[in-house]
């Protein structure tokens, strides 16, 4: 229950001081804590506040301990789930476990028991309980075009549903690259007016865990993040946690020594990719894509795409899926002179270049010169 | 601002409409140039003129870079010789030989090439960098040239350079994000392209017909080249 602090329930579920305290320093170095972030907004006791100079370790050790657990609301709207996935299945054991069992989350269509107009109540419930307090994660983009017709929850629209939702919120999280940027629903031609959360919602705070699916790691560590300091991490540009987004999957790619040495994989099956070479040439859009695929990597750290063998796509990016060919070099342009509009365009020079001598010659006969 | 999106539409429509107008601008002026015609030379022919074609583009190309000190260009403006040189070998080295530059032309043509290490090209650009300074620096010293530069140059040396600035820029990760510096790379390439067919900068189409006119005349006249 939401009035028992975070390390109490912990202790009613069998773990260990020692245990706690080791799981306090993962969690710092998972929410990449190199030092500590601004504290007036934290309502932390005030001594923890003061000694700036505290082990991140010990920070968060406090702040399990004195504060409750955090409501959690999980709406999901034009999505595939993934994100749900990723999150129900990685192992990283602290963060997950921490989000999935110490956090309250109080609704979540596809991980609850319930159904129907059940869950519905239950959802109602917890929004009324907890207003002003929980925090919302979105998963999915949200439609617009036929008054949101296209994603439908119980007769109310994802528009509708969201707003509701957001009303109440202490923060917002949207997950992936769908409830981020409008991911896949929103490439081109976007056929049902596909939008990200933060373009909708203005008047909270919204942090973007982009991604295809988000690294679980990320999605948890923030909602972390927020129940330990009673704040958001810093955020990018485009609102995604700089701990998570604040470098390119180039600068921390296993195969980037391959880059500088111009030996690249010219195709899926070459001598170069067998040797793991450089994956830039078969469209990797690493160098432009912000994430920390390389370095949290996925299932418990085994690996990310790159090291499989495959180019980033850029998911964590707004639009990726209209970025250019999956396959196809990123310095290369987006759109092509077909040979067509190529040849018209130098046929409309020749001519008018053939007319412009005309006229020159002319002149020149006119003036009496020789032709 | 949304430097996603400003690079979508620099490396997208902004790239497409420049090139396009690119290659209407060089093919509307070359075919001018070549259309106010020759005067009639009734002189009987000493040499062969596709030998005299011939020669000058093997002598340009093969034997003055190597043994440039023979000639007057050289020895009375090594300067701008060798400013020059470099800066046109670094041009070219980086446009055709780094694996980004490649992937634009494959994309362009289809075809594909193998490409130079990074580190190399990268001190290329160094090196075309310096050398653009170099003669920008000689440009302003030099009495004539001083004299003789107008608006036009300083722009083309402009519209040259910023590409080049932001490339090197870009690679390093100097002082912007990243897609910061490619939306500006693209921007002055897109700017570039659109300013080639206005400028001297078309002499990289125009200097082959200038010299195939040049070795035709000499051989017709049985002249050394």
């Amino acid at each position: 229950m939401p009035e028992e602090t975070i390390y109490q329930h912990m202790q009613g579920k069998g773990v260990s001081r020692r245990d706690f305290l080791k799981l306090s320093g993962l969690l710092a170095a998972a929410m990449g804590l190199t030092a500590v972030p601004p504290l007036e907004e934290s309502g932390l006791p005030k001594e923890v506040v003061k000694g700036q100079a505290a082990q991140t370790q010990q920070m968060v050790a406090r702040a399990l301990e004195t504060k409750q657990r955090l409501p959690v609301i999980w709406l999901n709207f034009q999505d595939c789930t993934g994100c749900t996935e990723a999150i129900s299945r990685s192992v990283s054991p602290s963060l997950t476990n921490l989000v999935l069992n110490t956090l309250t989350i109080e609704y979540h269509e596809t991980l609850s028991a319930a159904t129907g107009f059940q869950l519905e109540q239950a959802k109602k419930d917890a929004m009324e309980k907890y207003a002003g307090k929980y925090v919302l994660v979105v998963e999915g983009s949200i439609p617009l075009d036929l008054d949101g017709a296209y994603c439908v929850i119980g007769g109310r629209t994802a528009l509708d549903l969201l707003k509701e939702a957001a009303a109440g919120a202490a923060a917002i999280i949207a997950t992936g690259n769908c409830a981020s940027f409008g991911g896949l629903p929103k490439a081109k031609p976007n056929p049902t007016g596909a939008k990200g959360v933060w373009e909708i919602i203005t008047d909270k705070p919204v942090v973007n865990i982009s991604g295809c699916p988000a690294i679980p790691e990320a999605t948890t560590g923030t909602i972390a993040h927020f129940a330990i300091f009673g704040a958001l991490p810093e955020l990018d540009g485009l609102h995604r946690p700089k701990a998570f987004y604040g470098k390119t999957i180039h600068d921390r790619c296993l195969r980037r020594p391959f880059y500088e040495a111009g030996k690249f994989a010219m195709s899926f099956d070459d001598e170069g990719a067998k040797e793991g070479w450089c994956l830039y040439k078969l469209g990797c859009k690493g160098p432009t894509t912000y994430s920390s695929c390389a370095t949290i990597k996925w299932d418990e750290g085994l690996s990310f795409p790159i090291q499989s063998g495959h180019p980033c796509l850029g998911c964590t990016e707004p639009d990726f899926w209209d970025g250019g060919g999956f396959y196809q070099g990123q310095s290369a342009p987006l759109n092509r002179p077909t040979a067509v509009a190529a040849g018209a365009a130098v046929g409309a020079g020749v001519a008018l270049g053939i007319g412009n001598a005309l006229v020159n010659q002319a002149k020149k006969k006119a003036k009496g010169g020789e032709a | 601002m949304n430097w996603q999106a400003t690079l979508e539409f620099a490396r997208g429509p902004f790239f497409y409409a420049a090139l396009l107008f690119m290659l209407f601008g060089l093919a509307y002026r070359l075919v001018t140039v070549i259309g106010l015609g020759w005067s009639k030379d009734r002189v009987p022919d000493k040499g062969s003129k596709a030998a005299g074609v011939v020669k000058t583009f093997l002598k340009a190309l093969l034997i003055w870079p190597f043994i440039p000190w023979v000639k007057n260009t050289f020895t009375k403006n090594p300067l701008i010789y060798i400013g020059g040189g470099l800066f046109h070998l670094a041009l070219f080295t980086t446009l055709i030989l780094g694996a980004p530059h490649m992937l634009v032309w494959k994309s362009l043509s289809g075809l594909s090439w193998p490409t130079l290490p990074l580190p190399i090209v990268d001190w290329m650009a160094a090196v075309g960098i310096i050398a653009m300074l170099m003669l920008l620096v000689n440009r302003r010293i030099n009495p004539v040239l001083k004299l003789i530069s107008g608006p036009a140059e300083y722009l083309s040396w402009l519209f040259v350079f910023l590409p080049m600035v932001t490339g090197y820029m870009m690679t390093h990760h100097l002082w912007f994000q990243y897609e910061v510096l490619y939306s500006l790379h693209m921007l002055s390439v897109d700017v570039m392209m659109i300013w080639i067919p206005l400028s001297r900068i078309s002499h990289f189409i125009f200097y082959f017909f200038a010299r195939a006119i040049h070795g035709a005349e000499f051989g017709k006249r049985g002249v050394a080249v």
